[in-house]
């Protein structure tokens, strides 16, 4: 920190000269002050919200507060400088602003009346501590359950509530499917948990497809280098509304919203129709050659096959893998899952197989059952349920696949729709079909919050001792699933997250918290947001402007520091305190792990040296004295540790997928049996639902329309929730300056038509509306929104709306699918916030 | 002093002292209690300075007349004329005041002065005339500063030749004058190459029409009021009646010329501006039109001018009416933010970037590309009082001074 | 040396950080904003005005060389700094608003009140104020001033506090879309006269005759 804080004193009252001073009060009569010896510093942070932006801030503190904030632009790679936006930029209004927590509350009033009294930081912990001890006693440790949220913003003070959640043996659900970041076509297809180029990389791409991405709003800091990228390539953006990313793009290609699948499909078509595919690339590194048994519908197992079994014998594979078969001129052979040379496999072909027990079974390969599937996706069908041009499906699909590198950017509004997961699937076949695979400029990109960990975080967050029952969020919700303690969860402890806004689907949050079915609940903010307004004690925190901390999310891949460039405000206490205070009252045989020893600063900075230190190849060599001097890149397998993924698997021909952390290799790789990428999919409720190979599937039939038929006549527009330029999600709901940007209005944007067709003018007040709750926003008629659509700029705190929820319309659905691809502390089935049906009437002023 | 003159004197000079606590208070919280904002920078206390400037012609009028085209029966009302001017010049003067965001720093106006700005001009111009017509009044009254007033008199072999020559003298100066504050005052809006409802050669001679007009319905009035519509009068209101009228025809000439070359042109902004003018004004602006047209029509019936009540309400209708043109300056030219485009890719389509307000409502909007500007009450108020002024202080001068023509007081 | 902004059009991504970099670090109360992103055509901000017609357009004070705002201030409290740009000296405007007026951009703002009203009213912390934190002189005249007194107009500077220390103004620092660009207009090989010549640079309102200083690129057209 020293060596980046400028400390300079300043001398006599600004520039006022002598002869000034006698006409002072013709002059500034009323506000004389000057800024005489004072003290001004400049520190450098990180602007830390959830949308893991993680962009470098200078603060100028001036008299002990911060005056003004700059983007620090000291990346070494001048093109990421400068990274902020204008929520960062106005950070300030948050740290000083009305409702910054000041000091420990317990809640006197009803639940989620705001009713508080101030108490002692003892008197606050210990009455938390008895709530908590006693929960355990009665129900079982893992009634208790802690929220991770967006790890990658702060390894430190989040691991100290992780750490005691696992040595206290808690429940914790885990931000990325809690908030339905977590794209499981990723798992699917590519065994990981989530993978992405960063935002320099963009620029090598001949050809970008953004499918429903904002990217121009929701990637605000690395949006330039699409720009840029536009300069050297095409952009095409598939998007049913004329978002800002849209209005960029060389070319819009609007669609009903949910149909991604069946254009994707329908450009796969198109690319494998004129042979345009990369054959190399997907005999070697996909399942397109791999054999799947026609009667079964079952990939063909090595064991099985009477000509190979014997060679099966003594041959040593991991456990999570298998031996399939492909052909090739040799006739059948087996697929090594552990090495990816080339095997000259045939990718298309149907053949017969003598199995071990004599049996004939018809085979094929699985391009050869793609190609059956893709017949469906004529461009003339694709064109009907996309409400696409044909023409522009083909001429985009001809573009895409003959100017590679292809990068494609899945965004999360897109694959928060229940079938989020086979559009996944589909759109994949696009890069992959290409060879547009672990190659600069290549692949597919989500950028949903980032909460992939990056690097290895045992030592600080699963000491020895720890133990965690992982429960999805939806499961927490639904109030039933695999894991769901038996009494239930009865606490909730959070922190850095906002549910009660953002994650009260169908209001059972607020249900269960007015029913006492959860009898404790627990927030530490930094702010007095909903969900502390329904917590019984709020802890403050401090800001990242207030604290210690270490951060590494991915679209520019630096580690950074968060450093106090002004003491913690009121009586806030870092979360490593708070926890650590915790700790000692409810694991005090384990208190020793959070440093107990040093003050928290001190132990903060301890334990950004025990990360770094025991990181794993990511951080190797990378110190403190590094960061304290500005951002360090991570290491990563790419050239220039760039992140560039399955650089390895396609450079060095390592198989499939790459390990996703904290999970140990064994618990991902089973996913992916083959060591190859994978479209096929053979385990039974697959089968059963008929998504071995990814398709198009009619939205809301397995949902909306199948708990209420008469939803299809009732509500007839799709609530679209996205990120607004405003917020990060709730986060700077209340900041004033830019709510004045927003003339103080939660919107919501409608076709015109459908305006109209409802008596809606411009600037009306509406209320939103289904059988599950209700919300209220400002119609604006915006002639690129699509028809059948509402979009709504998620995030808003209650108290905006009326104290009417947005999240009280939207419902846990849960994809049974996504249960199968269950691995703690990183798979759990997505939320579908946009599977959600609605309608829209005016309320009468 | 008739009691009638007391009431008077008590409620103007009430409503002055009003309107001076009123500026009072608004100074220590700002101008953010009147209506005006970003985007709408002037208001009543502007089209109030427009109006006193018009209602101060008066004087011009009868002076030039008597001295420079010899209609010598208007003697007698010449020192009403310059009375009436002074008060308005300085009500004029006044009513800007509370328009400053810093009145107190008005010194830099002699420090630093722009003569590159129309408004020191204007300043200069106001204050000359004020001098001239406080002179022009003195001259006049010099022969009867007698008795008690006669310590004010300066000391001349033939006070009433003296005053006949100097009158004749300086009437040409302050015909000068009289105009320079008609043109100038008028500069100041029609140089706005910003403003297009504003930006026209056509708005300098129409200002002073509309002056020769409004001024001389201002004397008329107050001679009525003073003297009464005795028969001995009539000629000079008959002249008058039609110095009114003709001015008033022209001054609508110039109007309606400018607005058929604004309409005829007729590009986007004049069709907004229009839209304005007929549309959200449009009956504000038929009354601009008819009521001065009416009331000068009114004036030139025998029968009006014979009753006093008549035509009190006549020469009323006309000034209200002046004053209504007066406060339409404004909304035509700033409810149309001047900052509009054709967005690339929508031809026809014509948009106004928005304004940021300056002022601050937690939950309303800060950016607005249209606003309705109302005056506040504190507008009205120090209005009010500046009119109460100028009314205070004619009586004042009437009740103290050698004003009107002995053989009436 | 004549100041000059190049703001890209193309690149502008509407993201309206340079707005708030502006507001924060000249210190405009609520209500204030001296810059301003707008999507032409439209009343909404990144709301298309039609269908696949969109683009973003960033205003402040446009710096002009006839600047009748500089012409009209009767006092001579606003004027032309040497580098061409237009500064307000605090402790000379009387606040006849008679520039704002006279500004075809609307860029002017008064102060209607004191600005800590408006911070209350916000319900900041007390006493709390965000921005640039000294008073900045420019020849002995206030040019820049964390507390504005009420009844004085202010608007966009070039950030001169900032400039004069060979720092660049805080909208150009942070714009994350790296759409904004100043340099010398009197150097015909400076990097904005480059632009200017190369990707047809247009001006706002010039019919007004004001020579503004501030030239746009225009964004590139796209298909739909
Ligand atoms: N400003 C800002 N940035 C953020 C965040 C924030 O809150 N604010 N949050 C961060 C986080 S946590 C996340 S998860 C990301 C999310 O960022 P994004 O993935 O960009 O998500 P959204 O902005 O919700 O939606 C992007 C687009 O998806 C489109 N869309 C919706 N449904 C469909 C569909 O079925 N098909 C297609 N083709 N398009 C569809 C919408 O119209 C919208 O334009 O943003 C991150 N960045
Ligand atoms: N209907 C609908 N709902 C959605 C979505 C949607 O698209 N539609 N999007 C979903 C998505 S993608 C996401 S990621 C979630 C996001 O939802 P959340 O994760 O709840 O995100 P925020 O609303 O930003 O809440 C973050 C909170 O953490 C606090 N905070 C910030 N920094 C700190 C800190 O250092 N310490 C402490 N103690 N607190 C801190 C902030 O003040 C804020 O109150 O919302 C989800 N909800
Ligand atoms: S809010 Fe996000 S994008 Fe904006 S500055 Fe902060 S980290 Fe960067
Ligand atoms: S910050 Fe840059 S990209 Fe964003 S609106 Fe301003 S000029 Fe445009
Ligand atoms: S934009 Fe307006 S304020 Fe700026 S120099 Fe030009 S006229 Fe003056
Ligand atoms: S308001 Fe101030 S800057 Fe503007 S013209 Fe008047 S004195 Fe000059
Ligand atoms: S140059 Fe400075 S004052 Fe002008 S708009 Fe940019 S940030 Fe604001
Ligand atoms: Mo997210």
């Amino acid at each position: 920190m020293k060596l980046d804080r400028r400390l300079f004193l300043k001398g006599a009252v600004g520039g006022g000269c002598a002869l000034a001073l006698g006409l002072r009060f013709f002059h500034f009569a009323e506000d004389a002050t000057g800024y005489a010896e004072q003290v001004e510093q400049l520190v450098r942070s990180t602007c830390s919200p959830n949308c893991t932006g993680a962009c470098g801030y200078k603060a100028r503190v001036t008299n002990g507060r911060i005056s003004t904030l700059i983007q620090a632009a000291d990346y070494p790679e001048e093109s990421y400088n400068p990274r902020g936006c204008l929520r960062g930029l106005s950070m300030m209004d948050l740290i000083y602003g009305k409702d910054r927590l000041k000091y420990p509350l317990i809640r006197t009033g009803a639940r989620g009346s705001g009713q508080f009294r101030r108490a002692s930081w003892d008197e606050a912990l210990d009455y938390a501590a008895g709530k908590l001890k006693a929960i355990a006693d009665k129900y079982g440790p893992e009634a208790i359950a802690a929220t991770i949220q967006v790890p990658g913003t702060g390894y430190v003070q989040k691991g100290a509530m992780v750490a005691l959640a696992g040595l206290a043996h808690w429940t914790m659900h885990h931000g990325y499917d809690q908030n339905g970041d977590l794209p499981m076509f990723w798992p699917m297809t590519f065994g990981v948990q989530s993978e992405e180029l960063e935002s320099l990389e963009w620029l090598n791409a001949r050809y970008t497809m953004i499918f429903g991405s904002n990217v121009m709003q929701t990637r605000l800091p690395d949006a330039h280098h699409m720009i840029e990228a536009k300069r050297r390539g095409r952009m095409v953006v598939v998007d049913p509304d004329f978002c800002s990313t849209a209005a960029k793009a060389d070319e819009w290609l609007p669609i009903k919203a949910d149909t991604d699948a069946a254009l994707a499909l329908g450009m796969a078509k198109v690319i494998i129709d004129r042979g345009l595919y990369d054959a190399e690339f997907l005999r070697d590194f996909t399942d397109f050659p791999i054999l799947v048994r026609k009667d079964s519908g079952k990939r063909l197992l090595a064991g099985e096959v009477r000509a190979l079994a014997g060679a099966t014998k003594g041959r040593v594979i991991p456990e999570y893998r298998r031996l399939f078969v492909v052909h090739s001129g040799n006739g059948l052979q087996i697929l090594d899952p552990e090495r990816l040379n080339p095997t000259r496999a045939d990718l298309e072909g149907e053949y017969q197989v003598t199995l071990t027990s004599g049996q004939t079974v018809a085979v094929e390969t699985v391009m050869t059952a793609l190609k059956r599937t893709l017949a469906d996706y004529t461009l003339d069908k694709v064109a009907a349920i996309t409400g696409a041009d044909p023409k522009q499906i083909e001429r985009v699909a001809v573009e895409a696949a003959t100017n590679t590198p292809l990068h494609i950017i899945y965004g999360a509004s897109n694959y928060q729709w229940y079938n989020g997961d086979l559009k996944g699937r589909a759109i994949s076949l696009l890069p992959v079909l290409t060879g547009s695979i672990g190659k600069s400029g290549a692949g597919i990109s989500t950028y949903a919050g980032q909460y992939r960990i990056r690097f290895n975080l045992k030592s600080w967050w699963f000491p020895e001792g720890s133990r965690l029952n992982w429960v999805p969020y939806l499961h927490f919700l639904q109030g039933k699933g695999p894991r769901y303690p038996e009494h239930g969860i009865k606490a909730m402890v959070g922190g850095w997250g906002n549910p009660f806004d953002q994650h009260n689907m169908s209001n059972r949050l607020k249900d269960l918290a007015t029913s006492g079915e959860l009898e404790f609940i627990l927030t530490t903010d930094f702010q007095m947001s909903t969900s502390c307004q329904w917590s019984d004690v709020v802890l403050p925190a401090p800001t990242w402007y207030e604290k210690h901390d270490l951060t590494a999310t991915i679209l520019h891949p630096y580690l950074q520091l968060q450093q106090p460039a002004i003491k913690p405000l009121f009586e806030c206490r870092s979360e490593l305190w708070i926890f650590r205070e915790l700790a000692k009252r409810l694991v005090p045989e384990h208190a020793g792990h959070f440093f107990p020893e040093l003050d928290e600063n001190a132990a903060a900075l301890k334990v950004i040296e025990l990360l770094l230190a025991t990181g794993g190849p990511e951080t190797r060599g990378i110190t403190l004295e590094m960061l304290q001097k500005g951002p360090v890149r991570l290491h990563s397998p790419a050239p220039g540790d760039r992140q560039v993924p399955f650089y390895e698997q396609v450079h060095n021909r390592q198989p499939f997928p790459p390990p996703s952390y904290p999970a140990p290799i064994a618990a991902t790789a089973q996913f992916l049996r083959s060591g190859r990428i994978e479209f096929y999919k053979d385990e039974d409720l697959f089968l059963s639902e008929g998504e071995q190979l990814p398709l198009h599937k009619e939205t809301y039939v397995a949902t909306e329309y199948k708990v209420n038929p008469k939803a299809r006549e009732a509500y007839r527009l799709r609530f679209v929730t996205k990120n607004s330029l405003y917020r990060v999600h709730s986060t700077h709901s209340n900041n004033t300056i830019l709510l004045e940007l927003q003339d103080n209005q939660p919107k919501v944007f409608l076709n015109p038509a459908e305006a109209q067709a409802r008596g809606i003018a411009n600037g009306d007040l509406v209320q939103i509306y289904n059988d599950r709750g209700k919300t209220r926003a400002h119609a604006i008629l915006d002639p690129g929104c699509s028809l059948g659509t509402a979009i709504f700029e998620e995030g808003w705190w209650a108290r905006y709306l009326a104290d009417e929820s947005y999240n009280s319309l939207t419902y846990p659905w849960i994809k049974p699918l996504h249960e199968i691809y269950f691995v703690p502390g990183m798979w759990s089935p997505t939320t579908v916030w946009n599977e959600c049906l609605v309608d829209v009437r005016r309320i009468p002023a | 002093m008739s009691a009638t003159m007391k009431n008077a004197l008590r409620i103007s000079g009430a409503l002055f002292l009003i309107a001076i606590v009123a500026w009072l208070y608004q100074l220590k919280e700002g101008l953010v209690l009147t209506n005006l904002q970003n985007s709408y920078s002037w208001g009543l206390y502007i089209s109030g300075l427009a109006f006193f400037v018009g209602n101060a012609a008066g004087g011009l009028v009868l002076s030039s007349s008597i001295y420079l085209f010899g209609v010598k029966k208007l003697k007698p009302l010449a020192k009403l004329g310059a009375l009436t001017a002074f008060a308005n010049v300085t009500a004029a003067m006044l009513i800007v005041l509370p328009d400053i965001g810093k009145p107190i720093r008005l010194y830099n106006m002699l420090l630093h002065p722009n003569f590159m700005s129309p408004l020191v001009w204007d300043v200069i111009v106001l204050n000359l005339y004020a001098a001239v017509s406080a002179l022009y009044l003195y001259i006049l009254m010099l022969p009867d500063l007698t008795g008690p007033l006669a310590r004010f008199a300066v000391k001349v072999a033939d006070p009433a030749g003296f005053s006949e020559t100097w009158a004749r003298r300086i009437a040409p100066v302050a015909l000068l004058f009289a105009i320079g504050i008609h043109v100038i005052t008028a500069w100041i809006f029609s140089t706005q190459g910003a403003r297009d409802w504003w930006f026209s050669p056509a708005m300098a001679p129409d200002f002073v029409s509309v002056a020769i007009g409004v001024g001389t319905a201002v004397v008329l009035l107050a001679a009525a009021l003073a003297y009464g519509t005795g028969e001995k009068y009539q000629d000079a209101y008959q002249t008058l009646a039609l110095i009114v009228f003709m001015a008033v025809c022209v001054h609508l000439f110039l109007m309606m010329n400018d607005l058929v070359i604004h309409a005829w042109f007729g590009d986007a902004e004049t069709h907004r501006i229009m839209e304005i003018a007929w549309g959200d004004f449009a009956w504000a602006h038929i009354f601009e039109v008819v009521a001065p047209l009416a009331g000068a029509w009114l004036l030139l019936q025998e029968r009006v001018r014979r009753s006093l009540p008549r035509l009190a309400a006549s020469a009323g209708l006309l000034i209200v009416g002046v004053f209504v043109h007066r406060f339409l300056i404004m909304p035509a030219a700033y409810n149309n933010i001047p900052m509009t485009m054709t967005p690339l890719g929508l031809p026809g389509v014509h948009w106004s970037l928005p304004i940021a307000s300056g002022r601050f409502f937690p939950g309303l909007s800060t950016f607005l590309d249209s606003y309705a500007y109302a005056p506040s009450f504190i507008e009205v108020v120090i209005l009010l009082g500046i009119m109460a002024y100028a009314v205070f202080l004619v009586l004042l001068a009437i009740a103290k001074l050698p004003i009107l023509a002995k053989e009436v007081s | 040396m004549k100041m000059g902004m190049v703001i890209d059009l193309e690149k502008c991504i509407g993201c309206r950080s340079c707005m708030v970099a502006c507001k924060q670090h000249n210190a405009q109360p609520p209500g204030t904003w001296w810059n301003r992103v707008f999507t032409p055509g439209s009343h909404h901000h990144l709301t298309p005005p039609a269908k696949g017609i969109e683009f973003f357009l960033p205003v402040h004070c446009q710096h002009c060389e006839n600047a009748p705002c500089a012409k009209v201030c009767p006092v001579g409290a606003t004027y032309h700094a040497p580098d061409g740009a237009v500064l307000i000296d605090f402790e000379r405007c009387i606040g006849c608003r008679y520039c704002m007026s006279a500004c075809p951009y609307g860029v002017r703002q008064f102060n209607w009140e004191a600005p800590e009203k408006a911070h209350q009213r916000a319900g900041y912390q007390e006493h709390y104020r965000f921005g640039y934190p000294e008073d900045h002189r420019k020849e002995g005249r206030l040019v820049y001033a964390p507390l504005r007194p009420k009844g004085v107009v202010e608007k966009c500077t070039f950030c001169a506090q900032y400039r004069d220390k060979g720092e660049l103004p805080a909208c150009v620092r942070g714009c994350p879309g790296k759409a904004r660009m100043i340099g010398d207009l009197d150097d015909p090989d400076s990097e904005i006269r480059k632009l200017i010549r190369e990707r047809n640079a247009f001006q706002l309102l010039p019919e007004k005759g004001t020579k503004p200083t501030v030239y746009y690129l225009p964004p590139k057209a796209k298909e739909i």
